[in-house]
């Protein structure tokens, strides 16, 4: 981000008019990120939208029957008639509710969803923020999300929500450990909690062979992430794990009493955390933004990078007149036919669409799971996250630490600095 | 030098959008109010009684394990980025940080309070009656 | 750097300000949120400070671990109006002034420090996880083992206050909520 400021600053704003270049860090900062988070915020929105229709036809498939198909071509348009729907749906909220608490959980759920986009790297250059402790701020910001669980179960005061939010928050803040364990074991191996870093030590041959997932490069990253899916699943409350909303017993679980929009929230929230567990797994075992052919598109050292190509682009030589908007503006398309500007821009968008692609085949394995697989019982998820994937998830970052302390150690050398 | 302003910005577009579509839905959404418009859904049944209820003490003691074992995960966080620099010294010690732990987990199995069901730590009270 | 003095004093004054409310409110749930703004307004100090793992750890441990125990425990204990009643009664100059007066003798002691210049501004260079980890396993790794056999009591201590004694609550052994 430091860096995409600094070249705003003095690559485009300095070279339209000097007094814009001139402007302030936190001014341009602001901009840049206003303009960064609205296509985060709507890819969120967007994924949320997708997979409320792939879900129903993933479905329809697997039961032999039609999923929604009406609404546009096979559909397609059937998320945004809902979302019309849900925006013009009373917003009722029971009378013996804690007003402020009921309304507020809502936004925090939502909120708390859209929060691990900021150190989520979508590609390798495009992130928001690529945090030292990143990470630990996915986890962080997943705890945020219990605690609006939580306030959403006990404010509306019915008691189908109620027993709703207390089974949700104590399965997540219960699969947070061995979660987190998983994770463990791959920054054991890679000795740092930056995603991006994590992410960019995983390409190895043809792009593939140097997944964390393969038995080869770790059989403790292997077992870490199957290990770290089912958790994931049982996180964001789906099939098996899905008994906080059991439709059979507690109606909707803890959005019972929740109509229109704030229901809505609750929705996207759900499934902006599925693709957040599918990306976070994708880009630590999976190799993120890694695949094959990408490296034939890898920039050579020292060729111009995108935001050099546009900085040279839309500077101009006479300054004055209204014409030289227009310049610039011609000076930035003339740039689009140049295979210099398109080879990073590809390499970029090949490395997304890697990540994007890997998260959508992991959250399609979730919604095949949810119409296999019966709902198992609470007593089944406690004995699962306690007595099977806390010590297991142990011994994944045991393991990984010694095969990471084994390979590094040089005995001969260890023998001579001992001897001294 | 670690600057807050992106996540600050992010938070204030995150949390824009759902207050956008908060006003959007005031105006287009419906208002009445019915007899039974204000009552918790209780699958057409007549509410009584407030949900302000108990809970079992399995949520508690789900939390406070929660809490432990996250703490114990933090340790062992700040421990996995260094594994390499620690050598197998910082190994040895993360070995009896984490077997102080498993050795709680093994007692608490054994009395069987991670399980969940109608009848909880059924073998402490087994032992119990054999005792007495 | 202004940047970062400026989130400082609006993180402090906003945890100042919510931990107040988290005093005074006489509903323990709204307390307890409040109390949960005020560990994040904390952990954006740190982040200030330059310390983004201990802001992360903040958040992990106390506003996401603890406060959940604490809204679980308020939950448990089904705290209603008559609680919010009884916490008026409770709450009467007589019950707090004594810790009033030991806490302003504190505040007084860093008014004191601060005005001597003990303090640091924000701002200060940013300590990477990787240096926490080799102090907290280097010099201080006895600490980091005391901290197991801490958190080896807490989990055999929170059991054994948690179980139940006799079957004397039938109504509630159903178990499953």
């Amino acid at each position: 981000m430091q860096e995409f400021v600094h070249f705003l600053q003095h690559d485009v704003l300095a070279r339209i008019s000097p007094p814009l270049g001139a402007l302030p860090d936190q001014i341009v900062l602001l901009g840049a990120i206003l303009v960064g988070a609205a296509p985060i915020v709507a890819f969120m929105a967007v994924i949320a939208m997708a997979w409320t229709y792939g879900e129903r036809r993933i479905a329809g498939f697997i039961q032999a029957r039609y999923g929604p198909n009406r609404v546009g071509p096979e559909g397609v348009l059937q998320p945004l008639a809902d979302g019309i729907k849900l925006l013009a749906k009373e917003d009722i909220a029971p009378a013996g509710a804690d007003r402020p608490l009921y309304e507020l959980a809502p936004l925090l759920v939502f909120v708390g969803a859209l929060l691990p986009f900021v150190a989520l790297p979508f590609s390798e250059k495009w992130v928001i923020s690529s945090m030292a402790a990143g990470v630990f701020y996915v986890l962080a910001f997943e705890a945020i999300e219990v605690i609006g669980i939580i306030m959403a179960g006990w404010a509306p005061n019915s008691k189908w929500s109620l027993y709703g939010g207390m089974r949700l928050a104590a399965q997540m803040v219960a699969y947070e450990i061995p979660m987190g364990l998983c994770l463990l074991t791959v920054v054991a191996l890679a000795g740092t909690l930056n995603l991006g870093q994590i992410c960019q030590m995983q390409g190895g041959a043809f792009g593939v062979g140097n997944w964390m997932v393969w038995p080869w490069v770790s059989p403790f990253a292997t077992l870490a992430f199957f290990m770290f899916f089912v958790g994931g699943l049982a996180a964001t409350k789906r099939a098996p794990f899905d008994l906080p909303e059991a439709e059979s017993e507690l109606v909707a679980g803890f959005h019972t009493e929740y109509s229109g929009i704030r229901f809505a929230f609750f929705f996207m929230a759900e499934y902006a955390a599925m693709y957040v567990v599918c990306a976070v797994a994708t880009v630590c075992f999976l190799g993120g933004w890694h695949g094959p052919f990408r490296e034939w598109l890898a920039p050579a050292a020292g060729a111009p990078t995108i935001s050099d190509l546009l900085g040279k682009a839309v500077q101009v030589k006479t300054a004055d007149g209204a014409w030289f908007v227009w310049a610039n503006l011609w000076g930035a398309l003339s740039v689009l036919g140049k295979w210099a500007f398109w080879k990073p821009m590809l390499y970029e968008l090949l490395g997304a669409f890697y990540l994007i692609a890997k998260s959508f085949f992991l959250l399609f394995v979730m919604v095949w799971m949810r119409w296999t697989l019966p709902r198992i019982r609470i007593d089944q998820v406690i004995y699962m996250c306690l007595k099977v994937l806390l010590p297991f998830s142990l011994l994944c970052v045991l393991g990984a630490a010694a095969q990471t302390v084994f390979t590094d150690w040089n005995l001969l050398h260890w023998l001579l600095s001992a001897g001294k | 030098m670690q600057t807050v302003w992106p996540l600050f910005v992010y938070l204030a577009a995150a949390a824009a959008v759902p207050a956008g579509m908060i006003m959007v839905s005031f105006v287009l959404g419906a208002r009445h109010s019915d007899r039974a418009t204000g009552e918790p859904y209780e699958s057409g049944i007549v509410s009584t009684g407030s949900a302000r209820l108990r809970f079992p003490i399995h949520f508690y003691l789900v939390a406070m394990f929660f809490v432990i074992f996250d703490l114990e995960a933090v340790f062992l966080f700040a421990w996995a980025v260094a594994v390499r620099e620690l050598g197998w010294a910082g190994f040895a010690e993360a070995l009896v940080f984490i077997g102080v732990l498993v050795a709680a987990l093994a007692y608490l199995w054994r009395l069987g309070a991670l399980d969940w069901g109608p009848k909880p730590f059924a073998r402490l009270s087994h032992s119990r009656h054999k005792d007495s | 750097m202004l940047a970062n003095t400026f989130t400082f004093y609006v993180a402090g004054l906003v945890a100042v300000a919510a931990t107040a409310l988290a005093i005074t409110g006489r509903n323990a749930v709204h307390a307890l949120l409040y109390f949960n703004v005020s560990l994040l307004a904390t952990a954006l100090v740190f982040f200030t400070f330059g310390a983004p793992f201990i802001a992360a750890l903040e958040v992990i441990i106390y506003a996401g671990a603890i406060l959940v125990l604490f809204l679980f425990v308020m939950m448990m204990l089904n705290l209603g109006s008559q609680a919010s009643e009884r916490e008026r009664e409770w709450v009467r100059p007589r019950v707090w002034i004594g810790p009033g007066i030991l806490a302003a003798i504190l505040l007084a002691q860093l008014a004191f420090a601060l005005a001597h210049g003990a303090g640091q501004g924000a701002g200060q260079a940013s300590i990477a996880p990787k240096q926490i980890a080799l102090a907290l396993f280097g010099p201080y790794v006895v600490g980091v083992e005391l901290a197991s056999m801490l958190l080896l009591a807490g989990l055999i201590g929170a059991f054994h206050l948690g179980r139940r004694e006799a079957p004397a609550s039938k109504s509630l052994e159903k178990g499953d909520a």
